[in-house]
């Protein structure tokens, strides 16, 4: 017998009363439509006797009596619309999103799952805290007083940088950039969010290429491939809905479907050529590959002239890298890798696609770069079908790292240089003066300058003796807003932070493993739980992976107690006092935050980025007239009234101000488009020109700016970043108008010293705006850099990862030395080198990685409690190859206790006997929580918030190791030794 | 019967799968082989097993399996053969009697009653006989309820009322089987000892039984044809209670295939059982003069006795248990 | 009239559950009903390749010719329904059926397995069409609004694929010439006594 939904209306109406089709309402005939490929598609079915298919001319999309609501799904970044059928303030229904350009109608089982969260049968209901080891219901004010009260203790007696304020991919933009002003206003740069774990090696090592660190391409565009190579991503779980585009691309385009990947996955079930690869091996592959392209002459000559630097250079690291080299390092055979590099190479356009098998490494930054040269070296980059089409995670991981809840920046990527803050200070209209103030008394103007804690070591700056983190003290409290604990590696370790913390605040729809590990530690008190509401039940916009901005309706109001993310910072900022400057320019009804106002302010201030285009209303318009925008260019037809010439979402960058009307960049770096029309150039970041050495002693000025340019270019050469000054030696200026030289000359100081006032720091827009007009581009069109001298590696280089099985490559590729960065010791070195004097790869002989499945996300705390998901994935499990289950009489399903390398670490679960793994490697996904080292923590949850489906986690086992560039971790590759239970 | 020989080969075939699904040689660790690209065909999965299965997330293993066509089969017998067996077996049973009645009618008692009589069966093998006797009728009525029900009753009851009946049909079913399973394993052990054949058995289904004509071949307690329907009960109470449980906890000892053949088996002997049974009622009643006392009252006239159980008659007799006035007067020597 | 079937291109099917979840939530289906899911073939291995599967509404459904109660009952759209209210959990049309679809809430069959359960191609039941009480038994009836199953509406890849079938196996005909590949229409030659010849 089904449940009975009390609440549940008869929502049905006859035939008869149904409503007529309104604009958009696809009916069966165009779902239908839409399944077949186009070509040819259309034509078949019009030959088709309409009568086979009933009429259904009479239904729509809307029942009697609903409402329709759009908003976006909240588990990944690709970013499929939601939508939501809502009768008397309950939710009552989904139905498919036909008419997003994304998604066509489609979701993967969290989507077409999502109203079951906002059902919330073991959301957190009421605020909470610990009172003796017990949870006890709190009210929302007594929570906000005794928190601020006990923070500004801890200021006092600790500074600001000992509060760790943890924020989320989930946050809307609206709620990323409270968090990070308040953090700000808080005073310290201790601010971070879950790309840490996820792609911030990606954005590193991307945007130090080619200016920017996004996916350069789009879903969509993937269907313009004739070579897509996967290599570190597992898209079929981890982003299925954007494997309708690759699939329908793949059969259309007859491409080449190549999948790189120690496991056979999913993805590598529908591919054309499979490569196994030994994890932590990517950069000998790449290289492998390019040696291949360089020794045939396959590479694109024309591109690398007129748009990459140093590939020389590269070249030099790419010759060590032969065939035998690098099958001995990664067992991929030469005549494989030669096949791929052919096809990589020759049959274009091509696209490498990658996700965390590439980026969660010491050497990620690196991996990402030597992508990254590989599509410079053949010329796939900045074209349709071309591209790093980097598939980021969670729903807006890229608005929040656009955002920047980063230990490195403020918002936008302006960095933490000092003018970064001036440039912020004007925006938020408040005394730099003041805000510096609020930096560590001991000397704030450096705090505020250097970048804080990844949050990957959020443990260590707790546990390490007080003189191994620089700044004044340990962190005492973690504020944790959206994020897991049990996706961070060292899980042993990280229970020993909770247990010291002096305070724990978790912000979330779910307790979390930080409720129950850490009260499993020991925490008596001080400790909170705030229940927060998903961002289905608040409006806001997010950003999906391929730099689309996408505004969500509000479908119902938060559920129980719940709050959104803003009202809490509006709460916690009120309890600070500095709610009426932070809040300036934002509306605030009681305490609820005006969503619109927010984006608003950032269209203000985030030049760099071109998130000024923007504005609340194009983003509306957007979402009521999805159906207008083209599968392929997700363009919308010129004529079109409300988003006439528009891309979808306004992909970032979108230059100028909303009146601009700047249609977005759909594909970055595209100079086969005018920079009206969404082109792009390589950025000019990395200065003008170069100092070379040459043999001889003697140096040479190189250029670093682009011997071509984007199309309809009125400077047809390489130009540097615009700035008043070069405005003015091209004579535009005498187009700004007298309000914009007025404000850029505020800015500047004065008439004769704004030369430097820059496209990034115009607040008037108008440098941007006289760019878009004589189809130049702000940032400048400079080069690409095979090179990257600022990054610890300049041309990647192969290094093992911490914990290798390989003894002897370890000697020969060592990982990096040990140094302090993030204001912490990276001991990774010793690390390693300890592991091999212990003999650890004796002991623990089995390499782990860890991954995805499509049913849960990220920690999994929310989609465990969602009934519909967690079904389907009752146990933890540990995928283990035939072989070595035999050599340890290990049966399929049975139970085993999986061992890892540090802190004696020990998990038990399933076993999953399948050749999707090779022999000596194991795999897990990283989703379970809720048991610990074989003990069941059930009962740590507050009564009735425990997520149905427990298990042990992956990161208990995984252990020591971060990319010196971003403080990434290294989850995908370790060792351990698995035993029959 | 095809049937059968068709349940076999999947059992053969699941174990088949274990050794076939092994497809690649395994290679070295991180070495490629081929292209992924092709996948698998159905057609050749279906030829080569007759059964798909594969891989599911779910704990329920059932839900593994993709298709197994074998349940249109299994389908074939349920609503043909059976149906076909079933009604031949029944139908044809009662004509042949009624056929055997209208020419031979009742077997008379030769120079008819004696007026005194022997204890035949104790209160025991009577309590015994007749729980089974009603848990047999209950479990045949109901249980050919599931496969004649809907032909025969459900146009006149109308569905809800059938269903309905049904339903407490199927709890009857279940329920009074444990009294007919524990009922048979008791009337074995009661009477095992009388049912081994001996001698006089051959002779006595020589002569027919003296069923047909006028013979009297001697016979023990228990004459050769009541030998063959005791084992047949025994037997084919051990086949219905063995299928009939697997039925009640189905997928408990077998899979799919195992429990079309559970319901073969179940439906198959238990229609030969109710044809047969129909034959031992009509000759325990209207069939035969004086045979009904042996469990009514558990005494039977002594000359019936000597008439159609004569070896057993002196047996007894001999024991010092000899004819008496009816209703449980004290043994008296015979004249 | 049009003959509604179910089609898997198990060549797009890339196991991401969505049919299943889509199914639960648009019916309430509550936990242990399984009334559509996703089997992997040659798991891990290559041509591994998944099958969407729930009820395929069969020509001449075994389920409907093995009931004792002639619960099943076929739509002018070919549809299969049942009737849960006629149903008494005998357990026959899971034996009698190709592809797995009928559920049952219980798991012994002491007396009764409860009333069975099944994929109703998001066409309801007996009772009236969008009432309360067809709701709550069969779960919502999208087909009386003119709308297809939700689990085919929200594949991923576009990979299962629902309504008329002639249209459908047309779309997977031409999907197969143009890409030059395809396994076949999982299941049709069972269900419906037909394959698709491209």
């Amino acid at each position: 017998m089904l449940i009975k939904r009390t609440e549940r209306q008869a929502r049905r109406g006859t035939l008869a009363a149904v409503l007529d089709q309104t604009a958009g309402g696809v009916d069966r005939r165009t779902f239908l439509r839409r399944s077949g490929l186009a070509a040819g598609g259309l034509a078949a079915l019009g030959a088709l006797p309409l009568g086979a298919v009933r009429k259904a001319e009479a239904a729509g999309t809307q029942v009697a009596g609903a409402t329709i609501r759009k908003n976006i799904c909240t588990h990944c970044a690709v970013g499929c619309t939601v939508t939501a059928e809502v009768l008397n303030n309950v939710w009552i229904g989904q139905e498919p999103s036909w008419e997003s350009p994304i998604n066509r109608g489609s979701h993967c089982a969290k989507g077409a799952a999502v109203r079951e969260l906002v059902m919330g049968e073991r959301r957190l209901k009421y605020p909470m805290k610990l009172v003796n080891g017990q949870w006890t219901r709190i009210k929302w004010d007594q929570a906000i007083n005794e928190i601020g009260d006990k923070l500004t203790q801890l200021r006092e007696k600790s500074g600001p940088d000992s509060v760790y304020w943890l924020g989320s991919a989930k946050f809307s933009n609206e709620g990323t950039y409270l968090y990070r002003k308040l953090a700000a206003f808080w005073g310290t740069n201790n601010q971070d969010h879950q790309a840490r774990i996820c792609h911030s090696t990606t954005v590193t090592g991307v945007a130090n290429t080619w200016g920017y660190g996004a996916m350069t391409n789009s879903f969509n565009d993937i269907r313009n491939a004739k070579t897509m190579l996967i290599m570190g991503g597992n898209p079929a779980e981890a982003h299925p809905v954007s494997l309708q585009h690759l699939l329908e691309g793949k059969e259309l385009n007859k491409a080449n479907f190549i999948v790189i990947d120690p496991r056979m996955t999913r993805t590598a079930a529908h591919a054309t050529e499979y490569v196994r690869i030994r994890p932590g091996t990517d950069i000998p592959v790449l290289w492998g590959m390019l040696w291949h392209v360089f020794k045939n002459g396959w590479e694109d000559k024309e591109f690398i002239k007129q748009r990459v630097y140093g590939m020389d250079e590269a070249r030099k690291e790419i010759d060590k890298y032969t065939p035998e080299v690098v099958e001995q390092i990664s067992g991929v055979p030469g005549a494989q890798l030669e096949r791929v590099a052919k096809m990589f190479a020759t049959q274009k356009p091509a696209t490498l696609i990658w996700c965390m098998g590439q980026t969660q490494h010491t050497v990620g930054t690196a991996n990402v770069r030597a992508s990254c040269i590989a599509l410079l070296a053949t010329g796939n980059v900045g074209a349709p079908g071309t591209g790093a089409n980097i598939f980021r995670g969670h729903d807006n991981v890229q608005g929040a790292t656009d955002i920047g809840l980063d230990v490195v920046t403020l918002p936008f990527y302006y960095g933490l240089a000092e003018g970064a803050w001036k440039h912020w200070s004007r925006v938020w209209e408040v005394d730099y003066e003041w805000v510096k103030s609020r930096f560590d008394p001991k000397d704030p103007k450096k705090m505020m300058e250097t970048p804080g804690i990844p949050l990957t070591r959020w443990f260590d700056a707790v546990l390490l003796p007080k003189d191994k983190v620089a700044q004044s003290d340990n962190v005492k409290a973690m504020m944790v807003f959206g994020h897991a604990s049990n996706s961070i590696t060292r899980i042993p370790e990280s229970t020993k932070g909770m247990s010291k913390l002096d305070l724990l605040v978790i912000a979330d729809p779910h307790p979390t493993t930080w409720a129950s590990l850490s009260t499993n530690a020991g925490r008596k008190d001080n400790t909170y739980l705030l229940p927060i509401c998903t961002q289905f039940e608040s409006a806001g916009s997010r950003v999906a992976s391929n730099r689309s901005i996408q505004w969500g309706e509000q479908i119902v109001p938060p559920i129980f107690e719940s709050k959104d993310d803003s009202e809490v910072v509006y709460l916690l900022a009120k309890k600070f006092g500095f709610e009426d400057k932070m809040f300036k320019n934002i509306k605030v009804d009681g305490t609820k935050v005006v969503a619109e106002d927010v984006l608003r302010e950032m269209n203000r201030g985030s030049w760099s980025t071109g998130y000024c285009g923007q504005s609340p209303e194009r983003l509306k318009a957007h979402m009521k007239n999805q159906s207008k925008f083209d599968l392929v260019t997700m363009r919308a037809p010129k004529d079109d009234p409300e988003v006439g010439g528009d891309y979808y979402g306004l992909p970032w960058p979108c230059w100028g101000k909303p009146e601009v009307k700047h249609p977005g960049t759909p594909l970055l770096y595209d100079t086969t488009k005018s920079i009206q029309d969404g082109g792009g150039t390589f950025r000019a970041r990395f200065g003008n020109e170069r100092e070379e050495k040459l043999p001889d002693g003697t140096t040479r000025k190189v250029s670093l700016l682009s011997e071509t340019y984007s199309k309809d270019s009125e400077i047809k050469d390489g130009y540097p970043q615009f700035t008043y000054g070069v405005l003015k030696k091209l004579g535009w200026d005498k187009e700004l108008t007298p309000a914009e030289l007025a404000v850029i000359e505020k800015i500047g100081g004065g008439p004769d010293k704004s030369d430097g006032v820059a496209w990034s720091t115009d607040l008037s827009g108008g440098i941007q705006r006289l760019c878009i007009k004589h189809n130049v581009i702000p940032y400048g069109n400079g080069k690409a850099r095979a090179v990257a001298w600022n990054l610890p590696d300049p041309v990647p280089t192969h290094r093992e990862p911490i914990y290798s099985p390989r003894i002897d490559l370890i000697a020969k590729y060592p990982t990096y030395p040990d140094k302090v960065s993030f204001r912490l010791p990276n001991i990774g070195h010793t690390v390693q080198k300890a592991a091999v004097d212990k003999g650890i790869a004796k002991s623990f002989p089995l390499i782990l990685s860890s991954g995805r499945l499509v049913e849960y996300e990220g920690g999994g705390e929310e989609t465990r409690s969602n009934k519909w998901l967690a079904e389907l994935q009752q146990d933890m499990f540990i995928e283990i190859s035939p072989a070595d289950a035999a050599d340890r009489g290990i049966k399929d399903g049975g139970w085993v206790w999986v061992t890892g390398a540090e802190s004696s670490s020990k998990a038990k679960m399933k076993a999953l006997v399948t050749e999707r793994v090779g022999k000596g490697v194991a795999w897990m996904p990283f989703h379970f929580g809720g048991w610990f080292q074989g003990d069941d923590l059930r009962s740590k949850y507050p009564q009735g918030t425990d997520p149905i489906v427990l298990g042990e986690s992956a990161n208990t086992i995984t252990t020591y190791g971060y990319d010196p560039a971003t403080g990434m971790q290294e989850p995908k590759v370790t060792l351990c030794q698995i035993r029959a239970a | 019967m095809a049937r059968f020989l068709a349940q076999a080969r999947f059992i053969i075939g699941a174990l088949a799968l274990v050794f076939v699904v092994a497809v690649a040689t395994p290679a070295p660790s991180f070495a490629q082989q081929g292209t992924p690209g092709a996948g698998v065909n159905e057609e050749q999965l279906l030829q080569q097993l007759n059964r798909i299965s594969g891989r599911c997330t779910l704990p329920d293993q059932k839900a593994c399996t993709l298709e197994q066509p074998a349940g249109r089969e299994w389908r074939e017998f349920d609503q043909g053969m059976l149906l076909w067996i079933g009604g031949i077996l029944i139908i044809g049973a009662i004509v042949l009697l009624a056929l055997y009645y209208l020419v031979h009618g009742t077997i008379r008692i030769e120079g008819g009653r004696s007026g005194r009589t022997m204890v035949r069966f104790n209160a025991l093998d009577r309590l015994v006989h007749w729980t089974v006797a009603v848990s047999f009728i209950v479990l045949a009525i109901t249980g050919l309820n599931i496969t004649f029900g809907k032909q025969l009753l459900l146009p006149w009851m109308g569905p809800e009322n059938f269903s309905m009946w049904s339903e407490w049909a199927k709890y009857a079913h279940n329920y009074v089987s444990f009294a007919f399973t524990i009922g048979v394993a008791l009337m074995a052990l009661l009477w095992i000892w009388f049912n081994f054949p001996n001698a006089a058995d051959m002779q006595w289904l020589k002569e027919g039984g003296g069923m047909i004509g006028n013979k009297h071949p001697p016979a023990w307690k228990f004459n050769a044809g009541q030998k063959l329907l005791f084992w047949f009960v025994v037997i084919a109470t051990a086949a219905v209670a063995v299928s009939g449980y697997a039925l009640m906890f189905p997928f408990y000892f077998t899979d799919i295939a195992g429990m079309q053949l559970a319901q073969i088996v179940h439906a198959l002997v238990a229609v030969l059982f109710t044809a047969l049974i129909i034959a031992h009622i009509y000759i325990g009643t209207l069939g035969m003069e004086g045979a009904f006392e042996a469990m009514g009252t558990g005494e039977v006239d002594l000359n019936w006795a000597k008439q159609h159980h004569r070896l057993w008659v002196e047996q007894e007799m001999a024991k010092g248990r000899g004819a008496g006035a009816p209703s449980g007067a004290a043994a008296t020597p015979a004249e | 009239m049009a003959r509604m079937k179910f089609l898997c291109d198990a060549d797009r099917c890339i196991e991401c559950n969505a049919c299943v979840t889509a199914c639960k939530n648009e019916h309430e289906v509550p936990w242990g009903i399984n009334r559509r899911r996703v089997v992997t073939l040659n798991d891990g291995k290559p041509g591994e390749r998944s099958v969407s599967m729930a009820c395929m509404h069969c020509t001449d459904a075994p389920c409907a010719a093995v009931c004792p109660v002639n619960v099943f009952y076929t739509t002018a759209d070919a549809v299969v329904l049942h009737s849960k209210d006629l149903c008494i959990g005998c357990g026959y049309c899971f034996y009698a059926c190709p592809f797995g679809a009928p559920q049952y809430p219980k798991v012994g069959n002491f007396g009764s397995r409860g009333k069975m359960d099944k994929c109703t191609y998001c066409a309801g039941g007996p009772e009236a069409d969008g009432s309360k009480a067809e709701y709550e038994k069969y779960g919502a009836n999208r087909l009386a609004e003119g709308k297809l199953p939700l689990c085919a509406e929200m594949c991923s890849t576009k990979s299962l694929l629902a309504g008329d079938g002639e249209i459908i196996a047309q779309i997977y005909k031409e999907r197969v010439v143009k890409r030059g590949y395809g396994s076949g229409a999982w299941g049709w030659k069972t269900a419906y006594k037909e394959s698709i010849a491209s």
